[in-house]
Formats: structure tokens, sequence, C-alpha cells
């Protein structure tokens, strides 16, 4: 007969024991909410939409990306020999992924969020290249599929982090088949990362409309289609630290027109954010929410 | 006793210690997540150990190590050692080794939430305390201590002293592994978790600081005492530094593009020193339980008497 302690220790091991089974088996269920239901929802098609276009700028001298030490893993070596971090792509004094998306707004005298848009058909594609993701920074609707690609010669391990949306952990060797993925929550900022090579990171934003776009290296993008109305417009930032940086302004979309958005980032750019048609209104705050 | 059970006992210890740093790794190259599945990695007893799988996979090789040097020793114990609480120490090691294997596969499965990492790890310390406690026991110098008289003089003894010493690094430890646990490589330490820890190492530095002083004090002459007391003190000292030192080299780590050293074998080397500390005070400990016998002043009673 056991005894009462042999016993415990039996039932401890037991518990822990259907805990990793258990864990190993189940699929999480990703979560739906704030998603919105796009087919309840009243959907805009008068045929006047617009566009908020600018371009962001970094002002001051810009930050020198730090060298990755890639020594860990040869492949990364050989094929990016001179790795650098991706936060600051700096050019003639434009900044590259920054994320730019409407935040609210009211359209008709109707809020953003009563409207409802279908997510796209196709799939956004995040490519694992030279041991870093491409793109950077990603925006994409809610339930939107993400292809999840390996270009390199080595295995890497997708690991989105858990935010609003769920965590969800594969590694993927080269030469796999593309690995399927779609972030259900709208999510401002959802964190990927390695954990093979834990410099490659990437962004994405996971937003429940389709007025989002990614600053160029050239710090341009346009959002199309958007509906004539008042938006508060965000660009996010990525910053040298934490869950980033968010500058916001107010613009006005005229029907069939267009709207200009232009945002500063850096040390010397304080609060800033130029609208074309309208007086400066642009609150910087440090996003505090853990992504 | 068996001079090879003692050998092979302090032999587990020193792999638990390994282990131990190899765990410390693994948290600070941020390689928890590199293998995404368990048991078997990607599938595999070996699989290519490139970039944070050499740290993830080789951390799990030495704990399958341990875990199956653990079940030789406690099979040696059951076959050479005559006590009988000995015996079942060896049990309670194996039984801690499989609970410690089962939480390290949930941390895993799990994607590393803080509840389990951190009890991997304050258990990881349990379990070195168990396999230095099962060496010492079955050590020579166990077996032929002298017990000797300590006369309590209504001061708090050297044997509360310890044990509220030893109690105090285990909070220190579990205090330690959940910061470590709280934020990753490239985001700040939560303040509150960190003041607690750095608060606890004034604690501790006061309790094990007095409980040494007294040991060397009251007994200089012990060396069976005096030894443990000394070494305890120094890694204390060594423990500290090291730990000014992880603090300084952490603050700097979110503004790195990945986990880098200093950061890394500074914070391993304060993992590894405080497990080292937990060890000579459990030595310490062990041994003042050993040798010093508390006796109530009675000689007046019996006078009267």
């Amino acid at each position: 007969m056991l005894s009462k302690r042999a016993g415990l220790w039996l039932g401890l091991i037991a518990t822990l024991g259907l805990l990793s089974l258990g864990s190993s088996c189940g699929n999480k269920t990703e979560t739906n909410e704030n998603a919105g239901s796009s087919t309840e929802k009243v959907k805009y098609s008068k045929g006047d939409e617009g566009t908020i276009s600018g371009t962001i700028a970094y002002t001051g001298a810009a930050p020198e990306n730090a060298k990755i030490d890639t020594s860990a893993d040869a492949q990364c070596t050989s094929k990016s020999p001179n790795l650098t971090a991706e936060t600051w792509i700096v050019k003639d004094g434009k900044l590259a992924n920054a994320f730019v998306y409407i935040k609210d707004g009211t359209i008709d005298g109707k809020k953003v969020d009563e409207y409802g848009w279908n997510a796209p058909t196709g799939a956004a594609t995040l490519d694992q290249n030279g041991c870093h993701y491409k793109p950077h920074v990603l925006g994409v609707m809610a339930k939107q599929e993400i292809n999840i690609t390996n270009s390199d010669p080595t295995t890497h391990n997708i690991h989105f982090l858990q935010g609003k949306n769920p965590d969800w952990n594969q590694s993927q060797p080269n030469g796999a088949a593309p690995l399927k993925h779609q972030l259900n929550t709208p999510e401002q900022m959802a964190q990927v990362k390695c954990n093979q090579h834990p410099w490659m990171k990437a962004f994405i934003g996971v937003m429940r409309h389709p007025f989002f776009a990614v600053s160029d290296e050239t710090g341009k993008f346009t959002i199309s289609g958007v509906p004539p109305g008042k938006y508060t417009v965000v660009a996010w930032h990525e910053a040298a630290t934490g869950p980033g940086t968010e500058k916001t302004m107010e613009v006005t979309v005229p029907a069939k027109g267009s709207a200009t958005a232009d945002f500063s980032f850096g040390a010397a750019a304080g609060l800033q954010g130029q609208p074309s048609s309208l007086p400066l209104i642009a609150v910087e705050f440090p996003m505090l929410g853990k992504h | 006793m068996s001079k090879g059970v003692h050998r092979f006992a302090l032999l587990v210890a020193v792999a638990t210690f390994f282990l131990i740093i190899a765990g410390a790794n693994v948290t600070s190259h941020d390689a928890g997540l590199a293998v995404p599945d368990w048991p078997l990695s990607f599938g595999k007893v070996f699989p290519q150990m490139v970039g944070n799988v050499f740290w993830e996979h080789g951390h799990r090789m030495i704990a399958a190590t341990v875990g199956l040097l653990t079940i030789v020793l406690a099979i040696y114990l059951q076959v050479r050692e005559p006590r009988r609480w000995v015996k079942r120490l060896g049990w309670i090691a194996l039984g801690l080794v499989i609970v410690q294997g089962l939480l390290g596969g949930l941390t895993v499965k799990l994607l590393l939430p803080l509840w389990v990492s951190a009890a991997h790890a304050t258990l990881a310390q349990l379990f070195f305390l168990t396999t230095v406690s099962i060496a010492v026991f079955t050590s020579r110098s166990w077996t032929y201590a002298e017990p000797k008289i300590f006369e309590d003089d209504n001061g708090v003894s050297p044997r509360t002293m310890c044990v509220a010493s030893l109690a105090l690094i285990l909070v220190q430890l579990v205090l330690g592994a959940t910061l470590r646990h709280s934020a990753l490589w490239n985001e700040h330490l939560p303040t509150g978790l960190l003041v607690a820890h750095i608060t606890g190492a004034i604690v501790v530095t006061l309790a094990l600081g007095v409980t040494a002083s007294a040991v060397l004090l009251r007994h200089r002459d012990e060396k069976f005492l005096t030894r443990p007391a000394i070494i305890a003190l120094s890694l204390l000292f060594v423990q500290l530094l090291l730990g000014i030192a992880a603090y300084v080299t952490r603050a700097r780590s979110p503004y790195q593009p990945q986990p880098l050293n200093p950061m890394i074998s500074v914070t391993v080397a304060h993992v590894a020193c405080g497990a080292l500390v937990f060890a000579a005070t459990i030595l310490l400990t062990l041994r003042v339980f050993r040798v010093l016998r508390v006796e109530k002043r009675t000689v007046g009673v019996l006078a009267t008497a």
C-alpha cells in the first residue's frame, strides 16, 4: 500500500503530467472580441471616397541602427554579414516603417466603428529573409490571412506575442510550406518575434477597417478609399524601446478629395504633424499598453 | 557509510548546479520558446543546434542527464545507505526532478506563463537544496562530527538564525526568478518587483551576515562550522557585486537589438552565485544542526532542587 505522502507525490506528478499532455493536445481558440461583424454593419459605397496621404519626417540626426551579432547562426552570417537593427530607417530626413491609420472619426454623422468592411480575400505576406522579417511593419485587417514564408537557409521560429490576440508559436524550417495565420482581434500593434534569432521582430497593425498604410523608404504613405468625413489619424513608430510612440492629428477628407497628414518623429520634432487644411492638433503620447 | 554514495551524491549536486546555469542561460538568451515542442525538440532527440536552439535543447539535455543521475542516486541510496530517512530523501529528489521536468514542459506548452516559469525556477532551487543535503548527509564529515553542547543564553540560537537565513535566501531566490521572468530582455524590469528584490538583498545580507558572524564569533575554533560560514559570507559579498552589475547591464538591455554580453554573462553569474550562496547556507545550517545541541540553563534549578 502506498503511504499518504507517496500518494500525494504521485497525485501531484500525475496532475502536472496531465496538464502537460492536455496543453499539447488542445488548440487555443482565438478570441473574436471587437473584431466586428462586417455582415451586420452598414457598408459605405457611395463612390465618393477620397485619400489621406502624407510624409513621415525624421527631424534631427538619424540614430544609427545597432549592429547585430549573428554568430549564433552561420547561415544568417553568410546571408546577411552586416546585419543591423531596423528600428530607424531614415533617408534624407524621411522615416520608413511608420504605421499610419484612422483611429476614429465620423462618416455621415456616424462613427467609423458603426460601418463594416470585409477583410480582403488575399493574404498578406510576412517573409523571413536575411534573418529579418519582411516587411518589418505590416498592416492587415482582422481575420485577414497572413502567409508566412521562410526564404532563409535556416530554421526560423515565428512567435506572435500575446496582446489582444493569443500567443502563437511555430517553427518553420527552410523549404517548409508557408504557414497560415490570422489575427481576429484589432490590435495596434501586434508583435512578432523569432525565438531562435532574438533580434528578429515585426509589428503588425490589425485593423477593423482598411484605412491604414505603412510609410515607405521616402517616408510617404497613402490611404485610399476613405469615405468623406472627419478623422483622427495616428502615426505609430516602434521607437528605440518599449511598445512604440504615437502621434495623432485631425484631418477632414472631402468627397472625392484628398487630405494631407504630415508627421514628424525624432528628438527635435516635438509635437508635430501638419494637416494641410486644418490647424495643427497633434498630441504625442507614449503607448502605455503592453502589446 | 559508502564513500561511493557520497561521491555520486556530490556529482548529482554539481550537475544540478550546472543545470541551474544552463537554465539561466535559456532565460537570458530569450531561448525559452526556441523549440516549440516538448518532450522532443522539433520531433527529434538531437536537433540541429542553431541559434537559440543551442541553449534550449542544451538545457533539456543537461536536465535529462540530471534526471537519469537522480534515478541512479535514488536506487544507489536504497542499496547502500543504511539510514531510512536518507533513503527517503533519494525518492524525494527523484519526485522533485520529475515534477521539475514536467514544469519545464509546461513552460513550453503554455508559452512561458509567468507563474509556471517562476515555479520552474523556484523548484530548481528546492531540488538543488535536496541534492546538496544528500551530499552533506552522506559525507564522512557529517557522519563523524561530534555533537557538542551549546548553552542557550536566552539569545537567538544559531539554529534559528540559520533556518531564518535559509528561508530568507529562498524567498529572495523566488523573487529574483519572478523578476527575471516578468519582463523580456527588451522590456524594462517591473519597478515593484525590482524594489522587492533589492530590499530582499538587504534583508538577506543582514540575516546571513549576522548568522555567519555569530557562528564565527562563538565557534571560532570549529572549522566544521567556520568554513561554511566564511564561504557563505564571501559568496554573499560576490553576489552583491554581481547583483549591482546585473542591474546596470540589464537596464541597458531594452535599447539593444538582441540580448548581449555583458548582460547575459553577468546575469547568469548572478543566478549561479545565488545558488552557491544558498548551497553554502544549506551546508552551514545542516552542520549547525549536527553539532550544536541547544540546552536551557538548568544548573540553578538543579542546585535548588
